[in-house]
């Protein structure tokens, strides 16, 4: 699965001019602002609509991790998993979000790693931190960097992939029910 | 009277007191009773194929190393040097020609002996730095089943096979799903923690009356969400009547030391996938229709080897639990291959782990959960200290088919009562 994995492509963003290599980070950036604004608002449903029908998000276990089908991860959900998935936290029941989580999504220092006309493809990453209280429990911060894949689709951007790689992803955690 | 503290009024036959899941001194002495007396288990041998690998574990807060010396056997030793007991290795896993510690570079084989020490000349002539003496320890006992690696840090008591007796038929079993007789553990590690005591986990592993609560938001309609591609369900909770509880008549077995099993929770494991067929074909290739029918019938979804060792059948993996204080535990979670499968198998496994084990699981959080409410009630000391483990009690039937084996419905607290007889039998052995 090496195409899941955005290698730095120092040359990519070279080849836009400056100007228009300012206008996409900028366009980035406030895709991303409104991304994780959703999800500190609890739209879900909203968040998953973001996704191509084939979209992924994954979170590995290993920093080094670079195949998410052959070696477990802390969260590598298709569609139909990232469906369930909240769901279940629409439910009045879901005990491990009675209260539910409060969070807080940061990124900063993005970099524009490929620019694909042909594909309408654009793959960049930053670095993130993300913050996560639940009344009673302590408050966790998460930090790492986020690998996007993202889609031209008309006017709009859609998430290809999402692959959000935490520092102590191979730590042991309490329970990661919000995405990263 | 264990060190002051007189466990034996801790446990009685359908109750258990609050204090030994809160209490630190009681911590302090499972460590030493408990997990430094039975046979616990350590990693599977899998984790170190290779001459010179090594893999870092711990029993109970004692740290070991699994390693793997040039006679190609596998040894599990104290991970610490044998000169000032600085810890030799510092990665969970690797391979090595030598063992170094850091401090003074004294170098250690995988079997534990000195290989080397530094400045030699520097000692009195008249200390003898025998390699054995001066090396890392050797656990006292240790046992490979089918792979599975279990030590008793303790040279006396009862052997591995007077301790799990009948539990080992799930092992056996195990292996036997591979079309080549073998598994291995392999596709990466996942672990979540949680801040309660040990046996919240210890208890949870073959409960199957929390399931239907506990589980609620990750029900759809009768069934929990669908695990395999091609299935027309998931795990069903309920009947068609939407009322019963579907899971007592899988039944739950138990052993003397605390081991056991729920039943199947179904038969379905991706029997409707498209290399299933192939599957069974090397099954019966190896074993003939009527064996191969024997094998895939399934008797167990998880299966308990008290103290530490949880294995589940229906997505393949060991659960590892880790005592870290009183109230903070680690569970490590090891996918199971099973060796000459179809590798589409694995992947299906692997994909399910990642929403039923890991941190950010669908089901785990909520056990966690409960194991968290668990330590918050349990600081209740007035009013009532006990907790109830009664259900099903008396119920309990012997089932010839195995060794000493209890069979009981499957949402009977049996288990419990057989963990906590263990428990006790070891807490109260003369140290």
């Amino acid at each position: 699965m090496a195409d899941l994995n955005t290698q730095p492509h120092a040359t990519a963003a070279r080849a836009l001019s400056p100007t228009d290599e300012l206008l996409l980070v900028r366009e980035l950036e406030r895709f991303v602002a409104f991304e994780l604004n959703l999800l500190d608002g609890r739209e879900f449903e909203a968040w998953c609509d973001l996704f191509t029908a084939d979209g992924i998000y994954w979170a590995p276990s290993r920093v080094e991790q670079d195949d998410p089908l052959g070696e477990v991860s802390l969260l590598y959900d298709d569609h139909e998993i990232r469906q369930m998935r909240f769901l279940r936290l629409r439910h009045p029941r879901v005990h491990a979000q009675v209260p539910f989580s409060r969070t807080s999504h940061m990124i900063g220092n993005l970099t524009i790693d490929e620019v694909n006309e042909d594909r309408g493809e654009i793959a960049f990453h930053c670095r993130f931190v993300m913050h996560d209280y639940r009344p009673e429990w302590a408050q966790r911060e998460f930090a790492g960097r986020y690998d996007y894949r993202l889609v031209r689709d008309g006017s709009s951007l859609k998430i290809k992939l999402k692959k959000a790689t935490v520092i102590n992803c191979d730590a042991m955690h309490f329970p990661i029910s919000i995405p990263l | 009277m264990t060190a002051g503290i007189d466990v034996r009024q801790f446990v009685k036959r359908d109750r258990v007191h609050r204090d030994i899941y809160e209490d630190p001194a009681i911590f302090e002495l499972e460590m030493d009773r408990v997990f430094a007396h039975a046979w616990v288990y350590v990693g599977h041998e899998s984790q170190v194929p290779n001459v010179g690998d090594f893999f870092c574990a711990n029993i109970g807060t004692q740290p070991l190393v699994m390693a793997r010396h040039t006679d190609n056997k596998v040894y599990v030793l104290h991970n610490r040097c044998g000169h000032r007991g600085v810890q030799v290795v510092n990665t969970q896993q690797g391979n090595a020609k030598l063992l170094r510690c850091m401090f003074h570079g004294w170098t250690f084989r995988a079997n534990g002996e000195v290989a080397g020490v530094t400045q030699p000349e520097g000692y009195a002539t008249d200390l003898k730095l025998d390699p054995v003496a001066y090396g890392m320890p050797k656990v006292a006992r240790m046992e490979s089943y089918l792979g599975f690696v279990f030590v008793s840090l303790s040279p006396t008591g009862p052997s591995f096979k007077e301790y799990f007796g009948g539990a080992l038929s799930a092992l056996d079993d195990l292996v036997a799903y591979a079309p080549d007789g073998e598994v291995e553990l392999t596709g990466g590690v996942l672990r979540y923690a949680y801040p309660g005591n040990w046996k919240f986990q210890a208890d949870n592993s073959c409960d199957m009356y929390h399931v239907v609560y506990s589980h609620e938001s990750s029900r759809k309609g009768n069934t929990q969400y669908i695990r395999r591609p091609g299935d027309a369900g998931g795990i069903p909770f309920f009947d068609n009547s939407n009322k019963v509880v579907t899971f007592d008549a899988s039944g739950l077995w138990a052993f003397d030391g605390g081991h056991g099993w729920e039943g199947a929770v179904t038969q379905s494991h991706g029997n409707n996938a498209p290399w299933y067929a192939d599957y069974v074909a090397l099954l019966e290739k190896k074993h003939g229709p009527e064996r191969t029918r024997e094998i895939l019938t399934r008797k167990r979804h998880n299966s308990i080897f008290y103290p530490n060792l949880v294995i589940q059948d229906l997505n393949m993996h060991v659960r590892l639990i880790r005592p870290i204080r009183v109230d903070l535990t680690e569970v490590v979670i090891f996918p199971i291959k099973l060796k000459g499968a179809p590798n589409e198998m694995f992947l299906e496994s692997v994909r399910m782990l990642n929403t039923t084990n890991s941190a950010a699981s669908l089901t785990q959080a909520d056990d966690v959960e409960a194991f968290a409410r668990g330590h918050a009630g349990l600081r209740t000391k007035n009013g009532n200290p006990w907790v109830l483990i009664a259900r099903g009690d008396g119920k309990e039937e012997n089932d010839p088919v195995y060794e000493n084996g209890l069979r009981t419905f499957g949402s009977s607290e049996l288990l419990l009562r057989k963990q906590y007889a263990s428990w006790l039998n070891w807490m109260t052995q003369e140290a």
